[in-house]
């Protein structure tokens, strides 16, 4: 069993070793992740939506789709259908309004931890049922407070599981006034 | 309770170890716009780059001036906030042999970096940046980085994202008190 002297002495070792040596920009690097998506159900014959979600590195923040100033790189996601799927409207979250301290009158537009995308997809009536697998790429360009990062793609890939639609209720047809013999 | 010596002296190694490891990282976190030793001394690699006009500038003819080369681009938020007082620490060092050099490290077409320049103001030679210029200068894994070069061609500090304008001011008064020892070579 360590002495009290040893264990005090192993502290300020470990203290010492873990000093906040306070990191300069550009010493960690910016990423964006995304949050494995489970395979979605969408109809054949119908617009289906399908939501995407993203997560900006913290100390991170990324130009969101409409940055506020011209030149900034927005963040766009293009993406890869499968034949006769129908890749309809992507739609992006509002940017945050935020300030950093180097422009602290200017408000840029940004993502920062979590955004969601959504993404309209339609298969045509004639798809076979099944597993489909969209592949594409986020572009995105991220700063810290004082330092910006070249503009980087994330792959993204998932996958949707398409099935018929529903059979139309059944009408009964209307009745003759009329009665046969 | 009888101290075992061995153990005694496995736990000063450890902990002088971490000690050791403790202060390196210290250590190595300061570099901003403090020479570091991979930077203090070395001379500045040279490169021969495209102006914004076609022409083309290199960097070994500037030997005499003191050289503040500036990464940028026009994506970088931060360089749009330290470029306008590069122009005005251009006019006021100028005449002292002060040369600000920006560098766009951009996918952006000529044209709309000359606009930007323009739209900033920029009194300084603005060239066509290339991987292989920023990985000479350590790879430029962000932006702004600065590099302060005496007038000896040699690397003197660098600084990693911005800074406020008293810390460029200063290093750039410490490149202008540099004396020119090396002589000027004749331009190739």
């Amino acid at each position: 069993m360590p002495s009290t002297l040893t264990k005090m002495i192993l502290s300020v070792g470990l203290l010492t070793a873990l000093l906040p040596a306070q990191e300069p920009p550009g010493k960690k690097i910016p990423s964006i992740t995304m949050t494995p998506l489970p395979l979605t159900t969408v109809t054949r014959g119908k617009p289906n939506t399908v939501a995407l979600q993203f997560h900006v590195s913290s100390g991170f923040h990324v130009n969101s789709n409409t940055p506020s100033a011209q030149y900034l790189i927005p963040t766009v996601l293009k993406l890869d259908a499968p034949t006769d799927i129908v890749l309809g409207r992507i739609t992006y979250p509002a940017g945050d309004q935020m300030s950093f301290a180097f422009a602290p009158d200017e408000k840029l537009s940004v993502y920062s931890g979590e955004f969601d995308l959504t993404v309209m997809v339609r298969p045509l009536a004639s798809v076979l049922p099944g597993d489909y697998e969209f592949h594409g790429q986020l572009r995105y360009q991220a700063c810290d407070n004082s330092a910006c990062y070249p503009p980087k793609q994330l792959p993204v890939r998932f996958q949707v599981k398409v099935v018929k639609a529903p059979p139309a209720p059944y009408k009964n047809p209307a009745q003759s006034p009329h009665i046969h013999n | 309770m009888k101290r075992d010596p061995v153990v005694i002296i496995v736990v000063a190694m450890v902990v002088a170890l971490m000690l050791v490891f403790g202060f390196n990282m210290a250590r190595k976190s300061k570099g901003t716009s403090v020479p570091g030793p991979q930077t203090k001394g070395d001379v500045a690699p040279d490169f021969t780059l495209q102006t914004l006009d076609g022409k083309t500038m290199r960097l070994s003819d500037l030997r005499g001036q003191a050289v503040l080369l500036n990464f940028w681009a026009t994506w970088c938020a931060p360089c749009k906030i330290e470029m306008p007082w590069f122009v005005e620490l251009q006019k006021q060092y100028g005449p002292q042999g002060l040369q600000i050099v920006g560098v766009a490290m951009d996918d952006a077409s000529t044209k709309d970096i000359a606009d930007f320049a323009k739209e900033m103001g920029v009194n300084y030679p603005v060239l066509l940046g290339k991987e292989s210029v920023g990985d000479a200068y350590g790879g430029v894994q962000f932006l702004p980085e600065n590099f302060y070069i005496d007038r000896n061609g040699k690397l003197t500090a660098r600084a990693f994202g911005l800074k406020n304008r008293s810390e460029i001011e200063d290093d750039i008064k410490a490149i202008l008190a540099s004396k020119l020892t090396t002589p000027k070579q004749a331009p190739k």
